[in-house]
């Protein structure tokens, strides 16, 4: 009995190697997904902050399989002219071919550089750059976020809002002081403060697979056949904040409201463990 | 010191920024003891765990094996990728290739995302410490390829050494047949006295540095590196102690792989 369970089990491994759109296919028909989760569940989120010593904030997200590490180096510069009082915050996704061998070592690939580009985007949206001055017209924080991944299991963008989210309410300031003389910046270590972020922010992914099914939170073997994808991002007022579809796939309103409105439930989800 | 070079392809911040002047002096080194209260041949405590990157269901972009290793404050991630189709069709031996990556802040400085010259000397190094292990005739055609991300680092020699203690483990999770596994450790000499694995902290204050990686069942070393000035005695009683150091780093290692079988 054991044994012809074996041969099923390797069977069925043959077949998703071999077939792996049919053998999706297969699963949704029957009204359920590959790993068990139904249409519009989402996997469990995991957040470690600070485990980093080296950064001044940091957090490891787990979304299902999906790891990301982020890490903020803080360094001070002088603020731009036009705005005296802003420093300066620069986002980074880096998908390493560790985490996937879709990825070449080497310069960003262009899912890295959109990532990248829409997390810049996002942070924007919720992180006050004033918060980081120093000394107007003179000296302000510059912050480099990077968000590595580790494994790369699809939802890539949802693990790296949350990482961010984490790593800034993670992120404490050492108490800078501006020297007028010599125009150089002390920090005490000691003297570290929290900056807090503006507002959270809770994304939420949805995919269009094999152009007819609408699932939550899809990992990499379903990203591979989804033709539409959409990320909506809420504040933690529920307010939308990011709504962003692509792909060549058809979604009508009615689907994209239902999307918004399961987003908003996974808010709780992320919520409770920030 | 965070050298901004301009890179259309990724997000970039300042063309100029610096690290602030901490006025919190660091504790000095050896001082009185060690700053984590080690003795002086004692090696911070290890964790490892091979498979966290491996896949779940049958995936042609998921690594064959994987590992995470711990050594005290220092963080190393590897996965492997093949044996798969080398880029020379006719060869005879399979080929064995690195990368090796620092975290951007995975340092007390911050480094720049594009891969220095430091980490490519790094990637070749770790080729040299790990290849001789792996039986790359039984892999005609294919390649191996091992890629290192540092997490967390402390300590430049040690962290080389915990990834190639995080690439072994990998490498036998992935079912690569090796000769032995490799395990690696490193040490600094403060005054005359030689301190095993030193933090970034206690090699600041070092005057000389000596990596080891080694073959313990097979009794060979892989890959040697002296750095700074030392005696020729000096020399060859610090390469018998991190020779003994590795065999230690080698029977934890050992250990843990054994229990992943049972």
């Amino acid at each position: 009995m054991a044994e012809s369970g074996q041969q099923v089990a390797c069977a069925m491994q043959t077949f998703e190697r071999l077939h792996p759109t049919e053998f999706q296919r297969r699963f949704l028909a029957q009204n359920t997904r590959h790993d068990g989760r139904e249409f519009m569940q989402f996997r469990p989120v995991q957040v470690v902050k600070g485990a980093i010593s080296t950064a001044q904030g940091s957090a490891t997200v787990r979304v299902g399989n999906t790891t990301v590490v982020c890490g903020i180096k803080a360094e001070v510069c002088e603020p731009d002219v036009k705005r005296p009082t802003e420093g300066y915050l620069a986002t980074n996704v880096e998908l390493s071919p560790m985490c996937s061998a879709q990825f070449r070592a080497g310069a960003p690939s262009e899912e890295a550089q959109v990532a990248s580009e829409h997390v810049h985007r996002l942070a924007g949206q919720m992180f006050d750059l004033t918060s980081l001055c120093i000394e107007s017209g003179r000296a302000v924080w510059s912050l480099a976020a990077d968000i590595v991944c580790i494994k790369h299991d699809g939802g890539i963008l949802d693990a790296a809002v949350v990482a961010l989210v984490a790593a800034l309410e993670d992120l404490r300031l050492p108490k800078a002081e501006l020297d007028l003389g010599t125009g150089m910046v002390s920090a005490d270590r000691t003297m570290a403060t929290h900056v807090g972020v503006g507002k959270r922010l809770f994304p939420a992914t949805f995919a269009l697979v094999d152009d007819a099914y609408v699932v939550a939170d899809a990992d990499d073997s379903e990203e591979r056949m989804a033709t539409a994808s959409l990320l909506v991002v809420h504040d933690d007022r529920g307010r939308l904040v990011n709504v962003w579809k692509r792909g060549g796939g058809m979604l009508s309103s009615e689907t994209i409201a239902r999307c918004v409105q399961r987003a908003r439930e996974r808010m709780t989800e992320i919520a409770q463990t920030l | 010191m965070a050298s901004n070079v301009f890179d259309r392809r990724r997000i970039n911040g300042p063309q100029r920024s610096v690290e602030p002047l901490y006025t919190a002096k660091a504790a000095e080194p050896f001082a009185n003891g060690r700053l984590d209260g080690r003795a002086l041949d004692q090696v911070r405590p290890i964790f490892i765990k091979t498979g966290p990157l491996d896949a779940q269901s049958p995936s042609a972009s998921a690594p064959s094996g994987s590992a995470y290793y711990e050594q005290g404050k220092i963080r190393v991630s590897c996965a492997i990728y093949g044996p798969r189709q080398g880029r020379q069709s006719n060869a005879r031996m399979g080929s064995f290739d690195c990368d090796f990556k620092y975290a951007p802040f995975s340092c007390s400085w911050r480094l720049s995302h594009i891969k220095s010259s430091d980490e490519k000397e790094i990637a070749l190094m770790l080729e040299h410490a790990i290849g001789p292990a792996i039986r790359l005739e039984a892999y005609p055609k294919a390649s191996i390829d091992a890629f290192v991300t540092v997490i967390e680092s402390d300590g430049k020699a040690a962290t080389i050494a915990a990834a190639i203690n995080c690439i072994s483990a990998a490498l036998a999770d992935a079912g690569i047949e090796l000769y032995d596994s490799v395990a690696a450790c490193s040490m600094s000499m403060y005054g005359t006295q030689w301190v095993s694995d030193c933090s970034q902290a206690e090699e600041n204050a070092s005057t000389c540095s000596l990596l080891v990686s080694r073959m313990p069942s097979v009794d060979e070393i892989t890959y040697l590196l002296q750095h700074g000035k030392t005696t020729p005695e000096m020399t060859t009683q610090a390469i018998q102690a991190c020779s003994n150091d590795c065999t230690r780093v080698y029977a934890v290692i050992c250990r843990y792989l054994q229990a992943t079988l049972e």
